[in-house]
């Protein structure tokens, strides 16, 4: 699938228009997992935002005495989003559970000095990306009943 | 290209449930496979407004298989 259709699919990028979609792509890597492998580990300082393309990542939390399962994320959910809001470490570990898995990897800075460049697309994916949060914290919520 | 972003919570089990978008509206009888689960939707329902092409819905489910 080309990179552009990809992005249509991907909440973070809706409102955009086919400049703005033109403009993300050329920020985009794609990186391929196989099954248990890892791309952040909990604590650790992350300087990427991944998108799964492809594929299911198991998102997981470790306290002093145990790691629990918290939420599994498919094709079009985004992972690192808080550290490129806070910039703080990671929160959780995330390992793919599906072979291949596949993610599109955008560098934080590319994507604050392009949100910086074209204010248009930075207020409309800080919208998407505020939704994507409040989405996920209301998932934790109704998880927690 | 409408997308359907749902939030699988399993009831009754330790399992995380998931989020995961799809190109259809989820009914329920729904199967899905997460990992080494597979799920049945009992319930499903708009979590909050839809905006532009995205639908945002909210799934109860079961456990019906599991290879662990």
């Amino acid at each position: 699938m080309e990179i552009k259709e990809l992005l249509r699919g991907v909440e973070l990028f809706d409102g955009l228009d086919e400049h703005g979609l033109k403009e993300v792509a050329a920020i985009c890597t794609r990186r391929q997992l196989k099954y248990g492998e890892l791309l952040v580990k909990q604590g650790e300082i992350g300087r990427e935002l991944f998108i799964v393309s492809e594929g299911l990542m198991e998102v997981a939390v470790s306290d002093q005495t145990a790691q629990r399962v918290v939420v599994n994320l498919g094709t079009g959910q985004l992972i690192g989003e808080m550290s490129l809001v806070d910039r703080g470490p990671r929160s959780a570990t995330v390992k793919a559970i599906q072979d291949p898995t596949y993610v599109q990897v955008i560098q934080h800075d590319e994507f604050h000095s392009l949100c910086k460049r074209n204010t248009l697309i930075g207020y409309q994916v800080m919208l998407n990306l505020a939704i994507d949060l409040s989405f996920k914290l209301r998932h934790h919520n109704l998880s927690e009943d | 290209m409408a997308v359907w972003k749902v939030s699988y919570v399993v009831k009754e089990s330790s399992q995380a449930g998931g989020i995961i978008n799809l190109d259809h509206a989820l009914k329920p009888g729904e199967f899905i496979d997460i990992g080494r689960y597979k799920l049945e939707v009992l319930e499903a329902f708009e979590l909050i407004p839809p905006r532009g092409e995205f639908h945002y819905v909210h799934a109860t489910c079961k456990v019906v298989e599991t290879d662990e």
